[in-house]
């Protein structure tokens, strides 16, 4: 009898999730490489719902997992030096203090000692995993589309871009970061193109995420209407049959 | 509800954003000023379900997990370093900086800090002074009986003093430059200050290698260029609107669960 409510609350639950993600999703409208998210749902495969005699088993819906639009964002022109964006599939990589991060937001700048750092202070390293160091004394960095940094005539370094062959094997720290929580190795990319001067603005679609949110919006107002209507049904069966004794 | 607070971190970081660009643009008209930007970043995840965990006997795994964020906070205000527009002035004590590089200013406190506005000019005692009065670094003083300055590209002063025919140099001047110019703490009234993320300065003449030259009787204009800062201004009121779009709706869930009957 009271399948209904928690078949309608599970649903309510999941919503909410939603909502959190478009949530987050328009408040990083603005930031830098960021990917847009959203929810997969499920029928979770166990039925603790009981029907007697239904025409199939009642079953919950659970959250599965959150999807990632890797897709590309825009590319700003900023006319910072150092500032680079990824056109493709792949990530720069950060060394952290606790193991290697990727990220897509390519704002470099110099630290005190010439190294090539985010904005985080984390060193942005090359193809074999080594520190770059630019000299500020030579001149105007000029970036390559494979990486390549030179001043002047000199080569300088080689900004690494590297891939995944899975992309869920990425799962995000925060300040624009992921870290590979899989096995499986990053692989340095040959197709990936990198622009100086430029950064990759956010590729959420802010119009896609107002339309989604005012969908779950109105799913959750009517699984409580339904919950509502569930609610009437039993207060009223409850009435009759006490009229009935 | 998370997403009332994830989209309040969405609305502050779009008012820190309108209030970086207002200063950009209040400052369009600022010698040598430097436009800022406000970068953001995603904050935290909320890990509910880990992407990788086994989820039967089998050994099959998550594919991807349930990761919830909590908004978004500013990651950093950085100064877009690129070389202003020179602007002619024929005042013999402007000097513009074309290429890398800052005077250094002997502030009050008694320590270095450092401009890139070289709107100059002389005080009592004949000493070259910013237009607050601090003294430039090395310090040059003007004889009270010079006829015209000159000022070369390499940093060179000469002066002419009335009843003389050739001219006299009376001190070179010296630039300033940092491994990381976007680490320089601004004092405002168009100072700089060294810190540790800038490193110690490296002084030379102007015109040496990786050091700008000077150019006299020219002023640098701000880089702020105002079309881009008005879309900009306009990027952000929308993404404001926007979050407080979510709020609204949030709280409209949240009445919507009140509203059931028990």
């Amino acid at each position: 009898m009271d399948n209904a409510l928690y078949v309608g609350l599970s649903r309510q639950m999941v919503l909410r999730r939603e909502m959190d993600i478009i949530a987050n999703n328009i408040a990083n409208v603005d930031t830098t490489g960021f990917k847009v998210e959203s929810m997969i749902q499920k029928t979770e495969p166990a039925a603790p719902a009981f029907t007697i005699g239904g025409p199939r088993p009642v079953k919950f819906v659970a959250a599965d997992g959150v999807a990632r639009d890797f897709g590309q964002g825009s590319l700003n022109p900023t006319g910072g030096p150092l500032d680079m964006a990824i056109e493709g599939k792949a990530f720069f990589q950060l060394q952290g203090p606790d193991g290697p991060s990727f990220t897509r937001d390519g704002r470099f700048t110099t630290d005190a000692t010439g190294r090539l750092v985010s904005q985080g202070g984390l060193p942005v390293l090359d193809k074999s995993g080594g520190e770059i160091v630019i000299d500020t004394e030579k001149g105007q960095v000029k970036v390559g589309g494979d990486g390549t940094l030179s001043q002047g005539n000199e080569r300088v370094g080689q900004v690494g871009m590297f891939e995944f062959t899975n992309l869920a094997a990425l799962s995000k720290t925060g300040d624009n970061l992921y870290r590979n929580v899989s096995n499986l190795a990053a692989t340095p990319s040959a197709e990936a193109r990198l622009r100086q001067g430029m950064l990759e603005g956010s590729n959420v679609k802010s119009i896609l995420e107002i339309t989604r949110m005012v969908q779950v919006s109105r799913a959750y107002e009517s699984t409580a209407k339904m919950m509502d209507a569930q609610g009437d049904l039993s207060r009223r069966a409850v009435e009759r049959l006490g009229r009935a004794q | 509800m998370q997403a009332l607070r994830t989209a309040a971190t969405g609305m502050a970081a779009q008012q820190m954003n309108v209030e970086v660009i207002s200063n950009n643009i209040a400052n369009m008209n600022t010698v040598a000023f430097k436009r800022q930007r406000a970068e953001f970043q995603d904050l935290l995840y909320q890990t509910f379900e880990a992407a990788g965990t086994q989820s039967s006997d089998q050994g099959t795994i998550v594919p991807t997990g349930v990761q919830v964020g909590a908004g978004v906070k500013t990651g950093a205000v950085y100064r877009v370093g690129t070389q202003g527009a020179l602007t002619r002035t024929d005042n013999q004590y402007d000097m513009a900086i074309d290429g890398r590089g800052y005077f250094q200013v002997l502030a009050p406190s008694g320590e270095n800090v450092y401009t890139r506005a070289g709107n100059l000019a002389v005080n009592d005692q004949g000493q070259l002074v910013t237009q607050d009065g601090f003294q430039i670094q090395p310090a040059i003083t003007i004889p009270g009986d010079a006829v015209s300055v000159s000022i070369s590209k390499s940093g060179q002063v000469e002066v002419l003093q009335a009843g003389q025919t050739n001219p006299s140099i009376v001190g070179v001047l010296e630039l300033s430059t940092f491994v990381n110019e976007g680490g320089l703490k601004a004092l405002g009234g168009n100072l700089l200050q060294e810190t540790s993320a800038s490193g110690a300065p490296t002084n030379g003449t102007p015109g040496s290698v990786g050091i700008g030259t000077l150019v006299q009787g020219y002023t640098e204009a701000s880089n702020v260029d105002a079309v881009a800062e008005i879309t900009a201004l306009i990027i952000a009121q929308r993404a404001y609107e926007m979050n407080s779009k979510v709020i609204s709706t949030a709280d409209n869930m949240l009445a919507t669960a009140n509203q059931v009957k028990a």
